[in-house]
């Protein structure tokens, strides 16, 4: 507002007993600020007849659109749902070897694997599968596999879940074994990559490893694995002990690693992630599992 | 009615003013006395162990709301990534509530049981480890302090003052009941009885004979989410 132009005052005077009057100017608003302002208060009340708004006696106004946010999502996602159902479907009815046949069939089912993968599985096997040394997770784009690497046996592992444990052996950690047992242990199982120092502690780790540990129980006579490996001739039971002889090592493969993992124990838990399993808090579909598999088999390592 | 009229009377202003507030507080303040009837029944909402309290009281102190937010917002990417949206019930027992407003880090009200403590463990001591593009800080003094659990009873006290239905029983079993939690031993029977049998009874933290904070925290988290029964839920139009 211009200067020169008369602006109305609030009509009370201070100090004017001074010869310089005080005044309070008493501008209005802008008529478009103003207007604005109405218009508002307005808008508010159409909105509360069309939208849900206040609450009255236990329930509330539910608004003549009868629009609500839980319902909006509802169709979401069924109308997500309804473009998705023709080939979810075919899916849900084909083997994994079927779809894993069918490229358009496979690459839809990676894909949407690999997301399913990244948000639930990623934390713990990183991204794109490659594991972490930290808490023992498995890298999966390799072909060391602890239940096997093949569509169903992956499956099965998402389904149910695996539970290994490696027990612990010194006695001060509730094992059966003094420090110099673990020792010979310890230099034994590095004697299967080479790398004992020490022959006669090798030897002394070797009566052990096959007799009263009984190591070869569960990783086999030759130190391969639950999964290769045999002991007396037989096969393992699938418990998911791993390969001792191989550069892959899900704990470290250094020495003091090595003679902790024997000494303490190990304990790797891979959740069940079925339908109807209590030990997660969000279960998968079949289907979603079906897609996870696919994508964990086309990481690399898959048989 | 001019301003002057209205400057010059010190009563009428002041009734004028009055009447302003009172509109004001009765829009914000009425619809707080129905609150009831705006939170879901649901089956399967209990108050916290006194184990995942202290958990939670530790989520505060460390600020982890600060980047994680607990409110999964009824849109279908977030039902698709995080799961079913999160329910006024679920907070109910919340003193106060963790549903934040960041998500530097992502949303937690359903992390419960969706990793294992193993993870939890190695994800605290250094989350770069199992997540290298994480930049989340490291927390490795938790599984070191032990869990200062002294006052357990008095908290439940408190929390029973503003609302949360703990009973005599359970506050004064308080101690004995985080123990149980935590330790293998104790007294799980008890435990189960007082908060049901879906009570998560772990060594959370890789420690057994240990109760350390650590523990507390991923009791807490491996909570968070699972207590509702959705299979019975009926989701209404709301």
């Amino acid at each position: 507002m211009s200067d020169n132009q008369e602006v109305s005052t609030t009509g009370h005077q201070w100090d004017d007993d001074e010869g310089y009057p005080l005044q309070e100017y008493n501008n209005p608003l802008p008529k478009w600020w103003l207007y604005t302002f109405y218009a508002t208060i307005v808008w508010s009340v159409i909105y509360w007849i069309l939208y849900p708004a206040w609450p009255v006696g236990g329930d509330f106004t539910k608004g003549v659109l009868g629009w609500s946010m839980h319902k909006e999502l509802r169709e979401e996602l069924d109308e997500a749902n309804a473009k998705k159902k023709n080939v979810n479907e075919q899916l849900a009815r084909m083997s994994l070897q079927e779809i894993a046949k069918k490229n358009d069939l496979l690459q839809y089912s990676i894909s949407g694997g690999k997301a399913i993968f990244g948000d639930n599985c990623a934390p713990c096997h990183g991204q794109g599968g490659i594991g972490s040394k930290a808490g023992g997770f498995p890298n999966l784009t390799d072909d060391d596999w602890l239940y096997g690497g093949s569509l169903e046996t992956i499956q099965e592992t998402i389904t149910q879940g695996r539970t290994g444990q490696m027990p612990a052996h010194l006695k001060a950690t509730g094992g059966a074994f003094d420090e110099a047992q673990v020792n010979d242990l310890t230099q034994y199982v590095l004697s299967f990559s080479g790398r004992s120092q020490d022959a006669a502690a090798n030897k002394r780790g070797d009566a052990l490893f096959h007799g009263d540990a009984g190591c070869n129980n569960c990783h086999g006579d030759q130190g391969n694995g639950s999964l290769k490996g045999t002991a007396g001739g037989q096969a393992l039971p699938p418990v998911g002990a791993p390969n001792l002889t191989d550069a892959i090592w899900l704990h470290g493969a250094d020495l003091v690693s090595i003679r902790e993992s024997i000494a303490k124990g190990r304990s790797g838990v891979m959740p069940a992630w079925g339908k109807g399993s209590k030990e997660v808090g969000r279960e998968l579909d079949p289907l979603a599992i079906k897609q996870v598999t696919l994508y964990v088999h086309s990481l690399g390592g898959g048989r | 009615m001019q301003h002057a009229t209205i400057e010059k009377s010190i009563p009428l202003m002041a009734i004028l003013t009055l009447v302003l507030v009172s509109i004001g507080g009765l829009v914000e303040i009425v619809p707080l006395f129905f609150i009831k009837g705006t939170i879901e029944k649901v089956d399967g909402m209990r108050p916290y162990t006194p184990l995942e309290l202290k958990g939670r009281d530790i989520y505060i102190r460390e600020g982890c709301y600060n980047c994680h937010s607990q409110m999964i917002r009824p849109f279908r990417d977030e039902a698709e990534r995080y799961g079913h949206y999160s329910l006024a019930a679920e907070s109910m027992y919340d003193h106060p509530f963790q549903w934040g407003s960041k998500r530097t880090g992502p949303d937690l009200a359903r992390i419960g049981g969706k990793y294992s403590n193993q993870w939890h463990h190695a994800h605290m001591m250094r989350p770069q480890n199992v997540v290298p593009e994480s930049v989340m800080p490291a927390y490795p003094w938790l599984a070191k302090n032990a869990l200062d659990y002294g006052d357990i009873d008095k908290r439940l006290r408190a929390l029973s003052k503003v609302g949360v239905p703990y009973t005599e029983e359970q506050i004064s079993s308080a101690k004995q009941d985080l123990m149980a939690q935590a330790l293998a031993g104790g007294d799980p029977a008890g435990l189960n009885k007082r908060y049901g049998n879906k009570v998560t009874k772990d060594d959370f933290d890789g420690q057994p004979d240990k109760i350390s904070e650590l523990d507390a925290l991923v009791a807490y988290l491996q909570m968070l989410g699972t207590l509702v029964d959705f299979s019975g839920y009926q989701a209404q139009t709301r």
